[in-house]
């Protein structure tokens, strides 16, 4: 049994190995600096590559349905009391996306429209004058999906003014998912919705908005209790408010469960192996170390830096590289293996200069990309003596929140068992 | 439904009215490819009078005109063994700079001489031949060359490393070449040409009803070109008295399509990359040498930086040429020689284009001929039929010249060239960029950036603005492109995609690799071009895919973490792969 858990990182994998490892009453201490790309999500959660679901189904015949498998306890468990996420229980969400797409997802933050649960509802879409949100070609885009004609659903663009001042033309979505915060705001977007919806003549059964629903939390079930009719967000695919809200629902669960958050960077794990800790995980910012019992690495993939691309020929100055390397590393000395497919060690490239990334770099239908494969070797979580790994760092696995859960609920167990 | 140009005023439909010389055909001339030469003949003999239709297989500025180092310089290069290249080069970028001032900036060049026994003896010779190459420079508007001490030099550009003899500066002009494309076919479109990219000749049927062999100016004597739609599949032929081949690296394939051997129209392709950088990195462009004595340069080029080039003979599919990681990496180590900090910049991508070089078996591609030449295939027993074989962007103006001179006396027109003093679209007035910015609420760089695609026609994408006060709203960041420019190009320059949008406006060249403004593009190319919505989608994605190829062959660790972020993006938005998919997804 292991007293002193470290955990490097707090994204999604880091805050559920910091909730399953605190619940289980180990000391946990999470370390972590900057955005990784649970803050740079969009708010879909989901289990796998949701292509993949499309797919399947269509391999099978029909469409790809809405029921779906039930979250492990643990997982439901860790869900509920994130207070972030809907994941409802046997059927998967239906989002619609900026891009104009309408896609499952296991399931969604909040202040994102389910359209799963609106059989023959018409969709309203407010016009605003803002770039990446144009009104009629979502709706246009939406109407045109598959599971819309599936689920009888109708999408119009309205003349329904949801900007309140002129600025908002121009700020970005964060800032102006920020101002919906604010109680009184959402309030005046509520009458103006009703207002707009009253206009339309009866039948109305949504209102699908921009990402602009609230920064610290999602702010789209206060607007439809007042509203009347479901109101949500589309989902933006990188940079959304969805990642401002998971950060502050993420502080307020580890300030709830006790965890001790560091604003730091890990840059060196080393074997301690004295009577007080077996790890010494060292920082960029403070001369003391911490001490660890165990070490859960939840760093993130190539999206958060945990794992860096680094061809040799970036060292080489007008010489030759010092030597053959294999092309990734992980961000902080640790010692681990990397895999660049989740089953062998990487090796050195037969290159002094590096990879030839041209073909491998992007994902071609169910072959992840290079850039998406690469991670720490484990067996299960356990990436070596002490140490666990969560998440995207993991080599060859989905990168979905719902295997980010998975696996750092596992990492966080594990700790106890050990 | 073949595009019409949505500009054409009263007087150009009149002019596209009139009927051809013969009344037995529909047109003219039929000039098939719509790179920069095809380009340059449809407008020059569209403006001496003569009916034109032009076909292109993929788009304007498809392969090698939109694939170049984008400068109309004198080709110093070329002074030692083809000073003739060098002198049309300079006269003809002098024209170019008078007929589309808005298209041209000056691009000065500093060259470092290895301090060895090579470089302190070629030191001297190189100060001649920059002297001689002086000669030319008031022909384009250039500044003579200057002698640089080695301080000199690293004070100019402090990035400059290596043990040096000394240096050179010279002075050379940038161009988009895609602009510069799109601006002859504006122009030509206007005065009555019209012009079908995406559609591909499949067949140049010799009609033949006089003597045999047969004369030109036999009535009755000509071609039916017969030609198909790629992207709606419909198939048309129209009959032309005469057929200009200017297909650049395609030609033989051109040639072989009316019959005639591939040989007749021979060309030795040239395969040609650059990498592309996020940035200005130096104010001055710098010349290098590869491992194997090549000359390349790292040039700052609109707001980023251009390393280029290779000179390699290609095999290929010329619809699918890219760079590799492999070719990237030569050109890296050769200017890592003298600007190591090359290795630490941000490579945001790469381009390739194939050269349609002169044919001869034996010399190294860098000694060929730049020269163009036109075959008369008269010779070959297919009169009216004519292949431009080579040439260079600098000298497009003199050979469609040339070449519509050959024109001039098929059809008995008596009208001279004009093309080197009638105005390019967008190049009658300067336009201001910061009172552009503050006419329609946009930043200074995009206005700027505006300005410098549109010249004066940027004034036409304002009023679009001022019109529908949304689409002054950005749509690609990077570049930055706005929503109004966006649909002006799909409505006035015959785009027909997402990745035609792009070569027009740059849009989604940037660093995000297209993230933040494929898709958002494909839903306006569905919109304005009436096409359902998947399709802007599929678009999108397929554009996506294309560039995320180019860009990974120089891709670095920045880049890497900014790539593996738009695979996250896109697959949450869009879903990658999904466009193999078919439709039931």
């Amino acid at each position: 049994m292991s007293d002193h858990v470290v955990v490097v990182g707090a994204g999604i994998a880091g805050l559920a190995a910091a909730w399953s490892a605190r619940r289980a009453g180990r000391q946990v201490t999470i370390v972590s600096r900057g955005a990784g790309a649970s803050a740079l999500g969009g708010g879909a959660v989901d289990d796998v590559p949701w292509e993949q679901l499309a797919r399947a189904a269509r391999v099978l015949g029909g469409g790809a349905g809405r029921a779906a498998l039930p979250l492990s306890v643990g997982a439901a468990a860790f869900v509920a009391e994130l207070e972030l996420w809907d994941v409802p229980a046997v059927e998967r969400a239906w989002i619609a996306t900026v891009a104009g797409r309408l896609r499952p997802a296991r399931g969604r933050d909040r202040a994102l429209l389910d359209l799963g649960r609106l059989e023959g509802a018409l969709v309203l879409l407010p016009r605003a004058g803002r770039a990446g949100w144009d009104a009629d070609a979502i709706a246009a885009s939406l109407a045109a999906e598959p599971f819309a004609g599936a689920g009888r659903l109708a999408f119009q663009a309205v003349d329904l003014p949801v900007l309140r001042f002129d600025d908002e033309h121009r700020i970005g979505d964060a800032d102006l998912a920020g101002r919906h915060d604010d109680e009184a705001r959402l309030g005046w977007l509520a009458g103006r919705l009703r207002q707009g919806i009253a206009a339309s003549g009866a039948g109305v059964g949504a209102v699908l908005l921009g990402p602009w629903l609230g920064a610290s939390a999602p702010r789209a079930e206060a607007l439809s209790a007042a509203v009347g009719v479901p109101c949500g967000e589309a989902l933006v695919g990188a940079g959304s408010p969805a990642g401002l809200r998971f950060e502050a629902a993420r502080d307020r669960l580890l300030d709830t469960v006790g965890a001790r958050r560091v604003r730091d960077r890990a840059i060196r794990i080393d074997d301690e192996r004295t009577r007080d800790a077996m790890l010494r995980v060292s920082l960029a910012g403070s001369a003391a170390p911490l001490l660890a019992d165990v070490v859960v690495l939840a760093l993130g993939g190539l999206i958060a830096g945990g794992i860096v691309y680094s061809p040799p020929e970036r060292r080489a100055g007008t010489e030759l590289p010092p030597a053959g390397t294999a092309p990734f590393e992980l961000s902080l000395d640790a010692p681990v293996a990397l895999s660049a497919n989740g089953a062998d060690r990487m090796s050195v490239v037969a290159s002094m200069h590096g990879p030839e990334l041209d073909v491998s770099a992007w994902p071609v239908a169910d072959r992840p990309g290079a850039l998406e494969a690469v991670g720490v070797l484990c067996s299960g979580v356990s990436a070596g003596a002490g140490i666990y790994a969560a998440g995207d760092v993991i080599a060859g696995r989905p990168r979905t929140a719902l295997e980010a859960v998975a696996s750092g609920l596992a990492a966080g167990d594990a700790t106890v068992t050990r | 439904m073949p595009q019409q140009p949505a500009s054409a005023n009263g007087a150009a439909l009149a002019v596209r009215a009139k009927p051809p010389r013969r009344p037995d055909v529909d047109v003219d001339v039929v000039v098939i490819g719509g790179g920069v030469n095809g380009l340059g003949v449809a407008r020059d003999a569209t403006k001496r009078g003569l009916k034109v239709v032009l076909f292109e297989r993929n788009d304007l500025a498809f392969g090698a005109s939109g694939n170049s180092s984008g400068m109309i310089h004198g080709g110093a290069r070329y002074l030692t063994y083809d000073p003739h290249v060098t002198e049309t080069s300079c006269r003809d970028s002098g024209h170019i700079q008078a007929i589309a001032p808005h298209l041209l900036f000056r691009i000065p060049f500093l060259m470092p001489v290895e301090n060895t026994r090579k470089g302190r003896f070629l030191y001297p010779l190189m100060d001649a031949f920059f002297a001689a190459y002086d000669q030319y420079q008031p022909l384009k508007r250039g500044k003579p060359h200057a002698r640089l001490t080695v301080a000199e030099l690293r004070a100019l550009e402090p990035g400059i490393a290596g043990d040096l003899t000394g240096g050179f500066s010279f002075d050379e002009w940038g161009i988009d070449g895609a602009r510069l494309c799109v601006a002859n076919a504006v122009d030509a479109m206007e005065r009555g040409a019209r012009i079908f990219v995406g559609t591909t000749v499949e067949r140049i049927e010799a009609v033949q009803r006089g003597p045999h062999p047969p004369e030109l100016h036999t009535p009755g004597h000509g071609y039916t070109v017969h030609h198909r739609d790629r992207v709606t599949g419909k198939a048309d032929s129209i009959r032309a008295a005469v057929v200009v081949n200017a297909t650049g690296a395609w030609a033989p394939i051109t040639a072989s399509l009316a019959g005639l051997p591939p040989e007749r129209a021979r060309v030795r392709p040239g395969k040609g990359i650059h990498v592309v950088y996020d940035r200005r990195l130096t104010n001055y462009a710098i010349f290098a040498s590869t491992i194997d004595g090549r000359q390349i340069f790292l040039e700052p080029w609109e707001n980023m930086t251009v390393l280029g080039t290779t000179d390699d003979d290609f095999y290929g599919d010329l619809d699918r040429v890219r760079a590799t990681s492999e070719e990237v990496r030569y050109l890296v180590e050769g200017i890592a020689r003298v600007f190591p900090s090359i290795h630490e910049a941000r490579a945001i991508g790469t381009y390739a284009g194939v050269r349609p070089t002169l044919y001869a078996f034996g010399p190294s591609e860098d000694a060929l001929s730049r020269e163009h030449e036109i075959v008369d295939h008269a010779a070959h027993g297919a009169p009216g039929l004519y292949s431009m074989i080579g040439g260079k962007l600098a000298s497009y103006r003199l050979f469609a010249e040339a070449m519509t001179d050959v024109l001039a006396r098929v059809f008995d027109l008596g009208v001279p060239c004009s093309t080197h003093t009638s105005i390019l679209p967008g190049g009658d007035a300067p336009c201001d960029p910061f009172a552009l910015a503050r006419r329609m609420g946009i930043d200074a760089v995009a206005a700027r950036r505006l300005a410098y695609r549109h010249g004066s026609r940027a004034e036409r994408i304002e009023e679009r603005a001022r019109e529908r006060p949304r689409e002054a709203v950005t749509v690609c960041p990077c570049e930055p492109v706005t929503e109004a420019e966006v649909r002006y190009v799909l409505n006035h320059e015959l785009a027909r995609s997402v990745a035609d949008v792009s070569r027009r406006t740059r849009l989604g060249l940037g660093s995000c690799g297209g993230m933040r403004c494929a898709a958002r593009c494909g839903q306006i190319v569905a919109e304005e071009l009436e096409l359902d919505p998947r399709e802007g989608m599929r678009q999108a994605l397929s554009f996506l895919e294309r560039q995320a190829l180019t860009r990974s062959a120089a891709l670095g660790p920045d880049q890497a973490r900014q790539e593996a972020l738009t695979i996250a993006s896109v697959r949450a938005e869009i879903g990658v792969g999904a466009e193999h998919d078919g439709d039931d997804l």
